[in-house]
Parts: structure tokens; C-alpha cells; sequence
């Protein structure tokens, strides 16, 4: 049992790699013989950008961040708020095609 | 099989008026004539758009027949950014075969009759759809690579404007280049910002352009020591490094083997800076320097034309101009020319025997390397 919100990656079962979810097959090694798991959604800001000219259909100042969330695996995120610094916690989640990512929740 | 770059062609690059086919055949003609029109049988063109002013060209059959080239065998490729480098290597290992005497390479794009918009979603297709559909861009993704690689080293973003700066200073000794002033660090850091901490003057321009070059059985002085090229994952966040491209560094090993050669024997190299930070990162990931040495390199001055290293003569991509499948195989004809000592007024200090050529396809999923030099017949 996870406490908090949870976050949902896969799992490679022939090489282990664990990763974001991806419509196909394990990027690692490309077998199809993968599954989801769910870990802490908490993971820390790698590195964050400020897009003023983001891909058709967003708005700027558009913000994303490369964070790392257990077991190393990596997402890219939109930030709601401001722009994170290096080493931030955010909280990240999915919603629909995307990954969002908040400031943790304080206690 | 020993082959050699026999020939180079370069029309300018910039806001040209000429759509892609003349471009194309500017440069190839100039290439042609460097040869005295000698017969070619084998056609190599890149192009990622082949844009013309009604939509996708067929551009392998019109080149064909405004060259006059219908007794050739051709091929066209694409990879994004690095075609160039792509359509250089397939000429390469096509002429290795022993098949065919001579090879015409032709890399072209036609970009600056099209908004920026379109230019940035066209330019997406070399990105994962996960990445577009969180509204990355190429800039965007370059722009987490770059703050990631400042804050590991504990850099500050002077050292974004100083690689800038260089780029150019030496495109503005280049009449081919797209850009023809040099720029000051404070110019630089006071542009516009495009994704933090990129600004404007960090990222290459949409340029028109075309070059060309001739490739025939022999030797000379850039004579082809080795190729080679490395893949890496589409989308970033499966990749194991970022502040460094796995897939330059598979590159660059497999060349540097097949020439049988180290870094230490390269005398001018020509890295794909589609954003000048990303110099640090490819001088770093050819060897010349260990990870994070490079900005000492741009601060003490050993990457200009008298340096220990010249780095990007013909300004790179940030200084030269970025028509995308182009820039490859322009990278590969400025390294040719500094070799054959025909680089003029953009030429290095000291002319070199070896030089290296680098290309990056996207944001570094399949990159090119390509070592030329000249080889005792």
C-alpha cells in the first residue's frame, strides 16, 4: 500500500526496466511482455523550462519539467504554478495524454 | 575501397528568393563543375520537407532531370536534422561496393516561405507524439537538456551566450553563411526568450539553402577515414543520459575505429549545434574533453580559427544557418574544404589533415559522424 497519490508506470518483465507507459512495446528492450504498477506520484525536478512558443494548441508562458519520480524513471511534466527549480518535489498525475505536475502538498 | 571527396558545392544560405529545386541544383552544379562535369551514376538527395510552393515535391525525379542525370541510379533520404550526414553515408557505402565510380550528395531544404508555426510543427515529426502532445517543441525539449547540463556543472547562462557569440564571429568570415554580423554576450542574453533559458541568439534560424558534394573512388585530402552512427531514444525521458547523446558517442566510437584514429589526431571539427549550448555537450561527447570540460574551452579561447581546436569555422548551424536536412552534409563539405584548403576566407589557422563532421537527427535520436583526412594512395 502506497500512501498518497498514487502514479502509474510499467514494468518490463523480460528486462526489468521500469518506464513511463508508452503505447507499445518495453523501449528498453522492446519486448511486449509488460505490465502496469503503481508507485508514489511524489518525484523531484530534474530540470524545468518556460516554452513562449509552445506546440500548436497551448498557450504561453507554456512550463514543463523532466522529473524523476521511484524507481528513476523519468516523466515530462506541465507544471501548474510557477516554474520549479532543480531538485523541487512535485506531485505528478496523469490526466488524459498528458502528465501534470504540482507543487507537493505540504503536511 | 578508398573514396574521397572530390568536389563541394555551397550556395548561400538565408532568406533565399528560389524555391527547392533551384537551390538544389545551385549547389550541385557548383559541386559538378569542381569535377569538370565528369559523368556521375549514382544521385543521393535529403530533404525532410521537399517542400515546394505547392506542397511535397517529387524531388529525386525533378533534380534527375534538371541535372540531366536519367543514366544515374538514385536514392532519396530523410532524417530529420541529420539527412545530410544520412544521405552522405548512404553515397558512402553505396560507392564502397565498388558499384559506382562517382556520387553526386545533394541536401536541401526550402523553409522561409512558411511561418514559423508551420516550421515548428513540421519540425515536431522528430519529436515522440507523447512530447507534442505535452506541447514540447524541439526548442522546448533543447531547453531542458541545456538547463540540465548548467545545473549538473553548476554553470551560469554566460556560458549559453559565449558559444553563441563564437558561432557568429565565425560566420560572419563565411559569405555563405546565414548570418553575417558577429553578436556581443550582452545582444545575446538580451534577446528574446523562445524556452528558458534559451533565448532567441542561442537557437539556429529557418534558413533556405543547399550544398552538394561530389564523392569518387581514390584518394585525396578528404579522403573518407571513417563513418560512423549511433541511435538513441525517441523520446527523452527513456534515455539514460541528458546531459550527453548516447547516440554521438556510438558514433564517434565507430568511426573514430574505422579510421583508425583518436580524437587527438583531429584537427577542425563541425559539430550540429542546432542550439549553441549543445556544442559543450558534443565536443564532450566526440572526446575532446572529458563531461563538463568544454566550457573551459569556449572561455580560454581554444575553440577559434587559431585554437587548439577549431570548432565550427563555417559558424555551425547557429551561425551558418539551419535549412534541416541541409546542415549535415554542409557541416561534412566545410570540413572537405578546410581539408582541400579551398575555405578562403574562412579558413583555420594552420590548414589540417584530419577533420571531423557531426550531425544530429531531432534532439539527438540518430546522429552521424563522419571523419575525413587525407590517406597516402
Amino acid at each position: 500500500m502506497i500512501p498518497g497519490a498514487t502514479l502509474e508506470l510499467t514494468q518490463c518483465h523480460s528486462c526489468h526496466a521500469r518506464f513511463l507507459p508508452t503505447d507499445g512495446p518495453c523501449p528498453k528492450c522492446g519486448s511486449p511482455d509488460c505490465s502496469p504498477y503503481s508507485t508514489s506520484a511524489v518525484g523531484r525536478v530534474l530540470a524545468a523550462t518556460e516554452l513562449h512558443y509552445p506546440a500548436s494548441g497551448w498557450h504561453a508562458p507554456h512550463r514543463l519539467a523532466l522529473v524523476e519520480v521511484a524507481d528513476a524513471v523519468r516523466v515530462l511534466a506541465i507544471v501548474e504554478g510557477v516554474l520549479p527549480v532543480p531538485g523541487a518535489l512535485v506531485e505528478v498525475r496523469r490526466d488524459g495524454d498528458v502528465h501534470r505536475a504540482r507543487p507537493e502538498p505540504t503536511q | 575501397m578508398t573514396i574521397h571527396v572530390a568536389s563541394v558545392g555551397m550556395g548561400r544560405f538565408g532568406k533565399r528568393p528560389e524555391g527547392l529545386i533551384t537551390l538544389a541544383a545551385e549547389a550541385a552544379n557548383f559541386a559538378l563543375e569542381g569535377i569538370g562535369r565528369k559523368p556521375v551514376d549514382l544521385l543521393v538527395v535529403g530533404s525532410m520537407f521537399a517542400q515546394g510552393p505547392h506542397g511535397r515535391e517529387a524531388l529525386l525525379p525533378r533534380l534527375v532531370g534538371r541535372l540531366g542525370l536519367e543514366s544515374a541510379s538514385g536514392f532519396r533520404v530523410e532524417s530529420s536534422s541529420g539527412t545530410g550526414g544520412m544521405a552522405f553515408h548512404v553515397a558512402a557505402l553505396a560507392l564502397e561496393t565498388g558499384r559506382f565510380e562517382r556520387a553526386l550528395v545533394i541536401a536541401a531544404e526550402k523553409m522561409t516561405d512558411r511561418s514559423t508555426a508551420e516550421i515548428t510543427k513540421e519540425l515536431s515529426a522528430a519529436l515522440h507524439m507523447s512530447e507534442v502532445a505535452a506541447g514540447a517543441t524541439m526548442p522546448g525539449l533543447a531547453a531542458i537538456v541545456t538547463a540540465r547540463y548548467l545545473q549538473r556543472y553548476g554553470l551560469s547562462t554566460d556560458i549559453c551566450d559565449i558559444t553563441a557569440v563564437h558561432a557568429r564571429s565565425m560566420a560572419a568570415r563565411n559569405p555563405n553563411a546565414h548570418f553575417q554580423k558577429a553578436v556581443t554576450p550582452e545582444e545575446v542574453a538580451s534577446s528574446r526568450v523562445v524556452a528558458l533559458p534559451l533565448r532567441l541568439l542561442h537557437c539556429s534560424a529557418i534558413s533556405d539553402g543547399a550544398t552538394a558534394v561530389v564523392l569518387e573512388k581514390g584518394t585525396g585530402p578528404a579522403t573518407v577515414l571513417g563513418l560512423g552512427q549511433g541511435f538513441d531514444a525517441l523520446r527523452l525521458v527513456d534515455r539514460e543520459e541528458l546531459t550527453s547523446f548516447t547516440a554521438t558517442r556510438v558514433a564517434a566510437r565507430v568511426a573514430y575505429e574505422a579510421a583508425h584514429l583518436t580524437r587527438k589526431e583531429v584537427n577542425v571539427v563541425e559539430v550540429h549545434d542546432a542550439f549553441s549550448p549543445f556544442t559543450l555537450m558534443h565536443l564532450e561527447d566526440l572526446g575532446f574533453c572529458g563531461p563538463g570540460e568544454a566550457p573551459k574551452w569556449f572561455r580560454e579561447g581554444w575553440v577559434g580559427l587559431d585554437g587548439r581546436l577549431p570548432v565550427n569555422p563555417s559558424g555551425g548551424v547557429v551561425g551558418r544557418g539551419h535549412p534541416i536536412a541541409a546542415s549535415g552534409l554542409a557541416a561534412i563539405g566545410e570540413v572537405a574544404l578546410q581539408l582541400r584548403g579551398e575555405a578562403g576566407s574562412h579558413a583555420i589557422a594552420t590548414r589540417p589533415k584530419v577533420g571531423l563532421a557531426h550531425a544530429v537527427s531531432g534532439i539527438g535520436s540518430h546522429n552521424f559522424v563522419t571523419i575525413l583526412g587525407g590517406k597516402s594512395p
